[in-house]
């Protein structure tokens, strides 16, 4: 009913805030681990007290909208990557989507991407790094991938390239970077635009170099499965304002403007502009640019990224450990599962532990998954498998460079279980473990228990 | 337009010019971000409360060097109520808030420019100024006009562009003396230089006059950018 007036609001919020570390000790203090009932996830919210409390904090402004959080979370990563923006989105979608679409800004002039222009990509990823090329009207183009890092084939990519490519758009798979010294000669070579999708690959590097660095944007996901979680988020990440000032006003309505929400006239230029066949000095708040969308995330999300952000350098070193350990334990296996390795020049922030059934292997992939999962140890496929084969693929405009062997062996033979900072020795053990008791020869008939319960949600 | 970032700082130096014109010097509390040389600050005097509304605030060319963020700089005259207040209030140890950067008014130092600077418009220059180097291979032409020679604020630095970057050139007019900044005065440097694109920085009288002035010498809009203030 009223804005925060003074009084004893600060004694208030200061006795609420110390309430709620009490709460989070209280709640969520106990990580105990019972082996025979307790499920093993592939990702979790790793988060503490601090999370909670900026989190009230937010809610205690109630300032709703990107305000100090927003500020202090985009400055926090742009510093992070050394760049000059951070665009704060909805989602890791949403920051592909702002991306992509910066790009065909007609700002652009001559390098604008226009229809039917092409743009490389795999098959074997996550929908939401295809989907906004085909919603700009420009056609993917689908290069195989290597089994032994899921990316892209880079001479597959180079074949790949005709007169009407304009751009690359790619993930580092599961947070693996891709062959970024292949790509980057090939954007230098043909003038092409890159976007890394560096949604599972927080924290990765490249000849020492953080990945997202490389493209002229790359896109981060804050999804609880990431390396670091917001709840719902993303981010558009560049070192060219330009870019940065197309792809805010994507996220903003489209708008020309680019005052921050509850701000007016930072330009000084509000009503002294002339644009398109308006009258002059027609309000600028009100003056678009572009076809936008609001894809902005809120002030509350950004706490919790602000306190996450701050944890990150121990979150890459528990994936990177955790991985290490898997691998240890499953080396003995390398016969039947093709393990995952990092390519020269990667150091991966592991998104997963990445595991292909190899061919003669004599089970398959659902046979040990199923096995996994009926033991509480939560599996995922790698996402899509061969995205062209999912109903809305199937019949997009596209072209297929080559054949996708591998993308389909991935599709049929490929899975992946968690590394996350939320994983202690207890899990990784019981994980290994059940590796080990089905590699041994055990089946999930044999004896399983909680199959029925171990999915979450 | 980088992140920009509201920080607290606090006045480290005052500089009185004379004649209501003012230099301030601002210790940024936290790093400041990097901005451009001709982008501008939002200065606010009275505090700002992270989570509430940004305070009434004025905006001011960043004069300072972008490789010195450890110190912003600004210049202002007192023209209206709120930089009345600026000249009543900043005293060295004075704390106020400003947030940054804004702007694409941003010389490009890739090709020969000309600069048109009227009083302290200027300071929407001099951070590019500051930045030029000896070697450098285009040329810049800065066009400077004051009402009188004691309001040149930035004569030192423009003598000391004079002195080490060759392909510098400055021409001042003072009101009182050479009578008003004007294209025609300047044409015959303006014609020395290749291609040149125009950024123009000052009052709006200026601004529209010299607008006019550069179209009457069949100078093509699209080669002139404006700092326009309302």
């Amino acid at each position: 009913m009223a804005a925060e007036r003074g009084g004893d609001s600060v004694s208030t919020r200061t006795e609420i805030l110390a309430l709620v570390r009490r709460y989070y000790a209280e709640k969520f203090g106990d990580r105990s681990f019972d082996a025979a009932t307790d499920p093993v996830r592939y990702a979790g919210r790793v988060f503490g007290a601090e999370e909670l409390c900026n989190l009230v904090d937010a809610s205690l402004d109630f300032y709703l909208t990107a305000g100090r959080f927003t500020e202090q979370f985009e400055a926090g990563i742009a510093d992070y990557f050394g760049v000059s923006d951070a665009l704060f989105v909805n989602s890791g979608s949403s920051a592909n989507l702002v991306a992509l679409t910066a790009l065909t800004s007609p700002r652009l002039g001559e390098r604008q991407l226009r229809p039917g222009d092409e743009v490389l990509t795999v098959a074997a990823g996550f929908p939401s790094t295809v989907a906004p090329i085909v919603q700009n009207g420009l056609v993917p183009v689908f290069v195989d991938v290597r089994l032994s890092d899921y990316n892209v084939d880079p001479a597959l990519l180079e074949a790949a390239v005709s007169p009407r490519t304009k751009a690359i758009m790619l993930a580092h798979t599961l947070g693996v970077p891709f062959d970024l010294d292949a790509v980057m000669e090939l954007v230098e070579k043909h003038g092409l635009w890159l976007i890394e999708d560096n949604c599972d690959a927080l924290g990765s590097r490249y000849r020492g170099t953080l990945t997202g660095t490389f493209g002229h944007l790359s896109t981060l996901s804050f999804y609880p499965a990431h390396h670091i979680t917001t709840g719902e988020g993303g981010s558009v990440v560049t070192d060219d304002e330009e870019l940065a000032r197309i792809a805010r006003s994507v996220r903003d309505w489209g708008r020309d403007c680019y005052c921050a929400g509850g701000e007016n006239d930072t330009c000084g230029k509000r009503f002294a502009q002339q644009f398109g066949s308006l009258p002059y000095g027609y309000d600028h708040k009100y003056v678009y640019s572009h076809l936008g969308y609001n894809l902005k995330a809120t002030d509350m999300q950004a706490a919790i990224g602000c306190a996450q952000l701050e944890r990150l350098g121990d979150f890459t070193a528990a994936r990177k450990a955790n991985h290490a350990t898997l691998l240890e334990a499953l080396r003995p296996f390398e016969d039947r599962l093709l393990l995952p390795s990092a390519p020269a020049n990667a150091d991966p922030s592991w998104f997963c532990f990445v595991v292909t059934v190899c061919a003669d292997a004599g089970f398959s992939r659902n046979e040990l998954t199923r096995f996994l999962e009926a033991n509480r140890v939560e599996t995922r496929n790698l996402f899509s498998g061969n995205l062209l084969r999912h109903p809305a693929f199937e019949h997009i405009e596209r072209r297929v460079a080559g054949e996708l062997t591998n993308t389909d062996a991935i599709m049929e033979r490929t899975f992946f279980v968690g590394v996350y900072p939320g994983l202690d020795e207890p899990r990784l053990e019981h994980m290994a473990e059940v590796f080990v008791r089905f590699m041994n020869g055990e089946r999930a008939d044999d004896g399983a228990s909680g199959a029925s319960s171990s999915r979450a949600g | 337009m980088a992140v920009v970032r509201r920080i607290p700082c606090v006045v480290e130096a005052l500089e009185d010019h004379g004649e209501h014109v003012y230099t301030v010097h601002l210790r940024p509390g936290v790093q400041a971000p990097r901005f451009k040389p001709g982008q501008f600050l939002h200065l606010a005097l009275d505090p700002y409360e992270p989570g509430g509304f940004w305070p009434d605030s004025r905006v001011f060319s960043i004069a300072s060097p972008p490789e010195a963020r450890e110190l912003l700089a600004v210049t202002y005259a007192v023209k209206g109520d709120f930089t009345g207040r600026m000249e009543r209030e900043l005293r060295v140890g004075t704390s106020v808030w400003v947030k940054l950067p804004y702007g694409d008014f941003v010389v490009d130092g890739a090709n020969d420019v000309v600069l048109f600077a009227g009083g302290t418009g200027v300071t929407a220059f001099t951070a590019f100024l500051h930045s030029l180097v000896s070697g450098a291979e285009s040329r810049v032409l800065l066009c400077y006009g004051a009402r009188r020679a004691e309001l040149f604020v930035y004569q030192p630095l423009v003598e000391d562009c004079a002195r080490r970057a060759p392909s510098f050139e400055a021409r001042l007019f003072t009101e009182d003396r050479d009578g008003r900044l004007s294209v025609e005065a300047v044409w015959d440097s303006v014609t020395r230089l290749h291609a040149p694109i125009f950024y123009l920085s000052g009052p709006p009288s200026m601004l529209s006059a010299i607008s006019a002035e550069l179209c009457d010498h069949g100078v093509p809009p699209e080669v002139v950018k404006t700092d326009a203030w309302e």
